[in-house]
């Protein structure tokens, strides 16, 4: 089949999955809290995409994604729940069209921008120093926001009406109101997977891994390292920032966005995404994506059961929720013993050995 | 028209003087040689003029009529001057012919935007970039590797998919900095072949910096020798070795020219301590 028209038809394919699971994901999965975690599930997936993008593609460690995912979730939720107060109206599908496209690109391009200021000083540094500027950025974007006190003037009492440490509800308390239903969530993750893939193998894609291989040896071939990593710094955060986005608007989820959401916690396991999966492999990053929510999700299952409930009573001491770093501890050892470059490697589904064209 | 102008050119570490107001003419078209003791600054004369360090005030390198001072690597790569490097320095993960795409990336016609999407252009470059490279690769005889892994393939293989990577540039300067690092007698003599060979099919200049005196005596139509940072003797192999000072250099401050024949020179140098590498 020609180049073009297995194109479309792959479009037109994944636009009828979007489209389907907008239409009956309530009916086919009436539990809202597993509709909740597969939305989850997509956001953690393109938070695993674009961190891979830093990370693995262009080997520079960021360890504060989240600061990226905060600034998409907390710009797009303004943007959103203003545009739903001055234009009220049912949350419809339809409507959707008007509220998402602009909420999701404020988040994008706000993250992007910060995204700019933390790649641009952080060229001159590498792997520790690095991670700790990008650590630091994420720790001070979520306590400038829970710390923000409403009686401060200027910009503290500006971000005081981003609702502190009790989160962000909207211009009158009511909510973000979540407009992104699955065909936005769903729908972006395969834009952003195709985009990715794109990425990859393309000169620029080799370009970068060249660049994480040998610095010295790529510039001396004409490959510029500042105007590459600080690109891949951009595109990374503005992946982060659509993530957001949708994790602050998404439907069956949290009306209110939170600091605490985008913690060293959550960067944490943006990392654990990537190095699972393959850095550098989005096939990776994708399975990584799903092996995390989906672990936390059995955790809290398991957490609820009356057995464990039961036995949590007659022993005080034990902290359940720490029993998720033992699994993750656990399951990283192991890759790390067995597979130390990831589940996928730096390969793709289905792409042969020693190809990576 | 000389192809490199270096003058007046030093480069301080810190207290240490690793390069001492060093300066050179490299004809056009010529095969020049840099040689001098280990720790004579023969290295960074070469970081020096691909831009990895800055020189220090005062200096001036220039590549044809264009100065280099200030550019970045990657602006000097493209520029027209390429190099290899002491340790062979591949890109690991990358394939044989991904390795020498990469050095093409500049003369790409379309941006990461038609890469995006994945424009009729993107794969019109792609293609041609492609075909270039793997010309390249047969003109190297690095063809049939196209797609295994760069570190896979043997020591002397490495070196030429260096050399090929450096020539997917265009330069108009080649730097190979101790291509005969690690060879025996007769491969040494094949490099001689192969450097001349470069000169002819790609009509550039060559600057190499060599310890194996049989390459650089055979090949070198003009040599410069560095010790301790300072220039000792500039001129023509025969010129050179009957330099009294490259003598005391290389063997000692009792070598003379009554003492010592011009072939002792080709033993191992003598290793100075101190100074940059």
């Amino acid at each position: 089949m020609p180049r073009a028209g297995k194109n479309a038809a792959i479009a037109a394919a994944l636009l009828g999955i979007a489209i389907g699971a907008e239409l009956f994901l309530a009916r086919a999965v009436p539990d809202s809290s597993i509709r909740q975690l597969l939305m989850l599930a997509a956001v953690n997936i393109l938070i695993a995409l674009s961190l891979n993008v830093i990370n693995g593609m262009a080997g520079q460690f960021s360890i504060g994604h989240a600061g990226f995912v905060g600034v998409g979730a907390y710009a797009s939720a303004v943007v959103m729940s203003n545009l739903h107060h001055r234009l009220p109206g049912d949350i419809t599908f339809a409507r959707s069209f008007l509220m998402v496209p602009p909420s999701m690109i404020a988040g994008g391009v706000l993250a992007a921008g910060f995204g700019l200021l933390v790649g641009l000083p952080s060229l001159r540094l590498r792997g520790d120093y690095l991670a700790i500027v990008t650590l630091g950025f994420a720790e001070i974007f979520r306590l400038l926001i829970a710390t923000a006190a409403a009686q401060e003037t200027g910009l503290a009492g500006l971000l005081a009406k981003l609702g502190g440490q009790n989160g962000y509800a909207g211009p009158n308390d009511l909510g973000v109101p979540q407009y992104a239903g699955p065909f936005w969530v769903l729908g972006t993750v395969f834009l952003v997977t195709i985009l990715c893939f794109r990425l990859k193998f393309s000169g620029w894609g080799r370009a970068l891994r060249a660049l994480r291989e040998d610095e010295i040896a790529a510039a001396a071939v004409g490959v510029d390292p500042t105007r590459y990593k600080v690109t891949s710094f951009v595109l990374a955060a503005f992946g982060a920032g659509i993530a957001g986005s949708l994790l602050s608007t998404m439907r069956d989820g949290s009306p209110i966005t939170q600091p605490d959401s985008f913690n060293f916690q959550a960067s944490f396991d943006a990392i654990t995404m990537v190095i699972l999966g393959g850095s550098g492999s989005i096939s990776g990053a994708i399975l990584g994506g799903l092996f995390v929510t989906f672990t936390i999700k059995l955790i809290e299952l398991l957490q609820a059961m009356e057995s464990v409930q039961a036995f949590k009573a007659s022993h005080e001491w034990l902290d359940l929720n720490a029993l998720r770093m033992v699994i993750y501890a656990g399951v990283l050892i192991a890759v790390m013993i067995l597979r130390p470059e990831g589940v996928f490697g730096e390969r793709e589904l289905g792409q042969r050995r020693g190809k990576v064209r | 028209m000389s192809a490199l102008v270096i003058s007046h050119v030093s480069k301080t570490f810190g207290g240490l003087r690793a390069v001492s107001d060093v300066s050179f003419t490299v004809p056009d078209k010529s095969i020049y040689g840099v040689i001098g003791p280990n720790g004579a600054g023969k290295t960074t004369v070469f970081n020096l003029v691909t831009g990895v360090y800055p020189i220090d005030k005062g200096g001036s390198i220039r590549l044809y009529d264009m100065d280099l001072v200030g550019k970045k690597p990657a602006q000097i790569a493209v520029s027209g001057i390429a190099r290899t490097f002491q340790n062979i320095r591949l890109f690991a993960k990358l394939s044989v012919l991904e390795n020498v795409l990469v050095a093409c990336e500049t003369t790409r016609k379309t941006g990461l935007g038609s890469a995006l999407l994945r424009t009729a252009g993107f794969f019109d470059d792609e293609a041609a970039l492609t075909k270039r490279a793997l010309d390249l690769l047969a003109v190297f005889e690095l063809d049939k590797a196209a797609d295994e892994d760069a570190t896979s393939l043997s020591y002397g293989n490495q070196r030429r998919l260096e050399i090929a990577r450096a020539m997917m540039l265009n330069p108009k300067l080649l730097l190979l900095d101790e291509p005969a690092a690690g060879m025996n007698y007769g491969e040494a003599e094949g490099l001689k072949e192969q450097i001349r060979w470069l000169r002819e099919q790609f009509d550039i200049t060559v600057v190499l910096v060599e310890h194996n005196m049989q390459v650089v005596m055979g090949v070198c139509e003009r040599i410069h020798v560095l010790d301790h940072g300072e220039t000792i003797a500039e001129g023509t192999p025969d010129e050179i070795k009957k330099d009294p000072k490259v003598l005391a250099a290389y063997l000692g401050e009792e070598a003379s020219e009554e003492t010592r024949t011009p072939e002792d020179i080709s033993a191992p140098p003598g290793t100075h301590e101190g100074g940059a590498a």
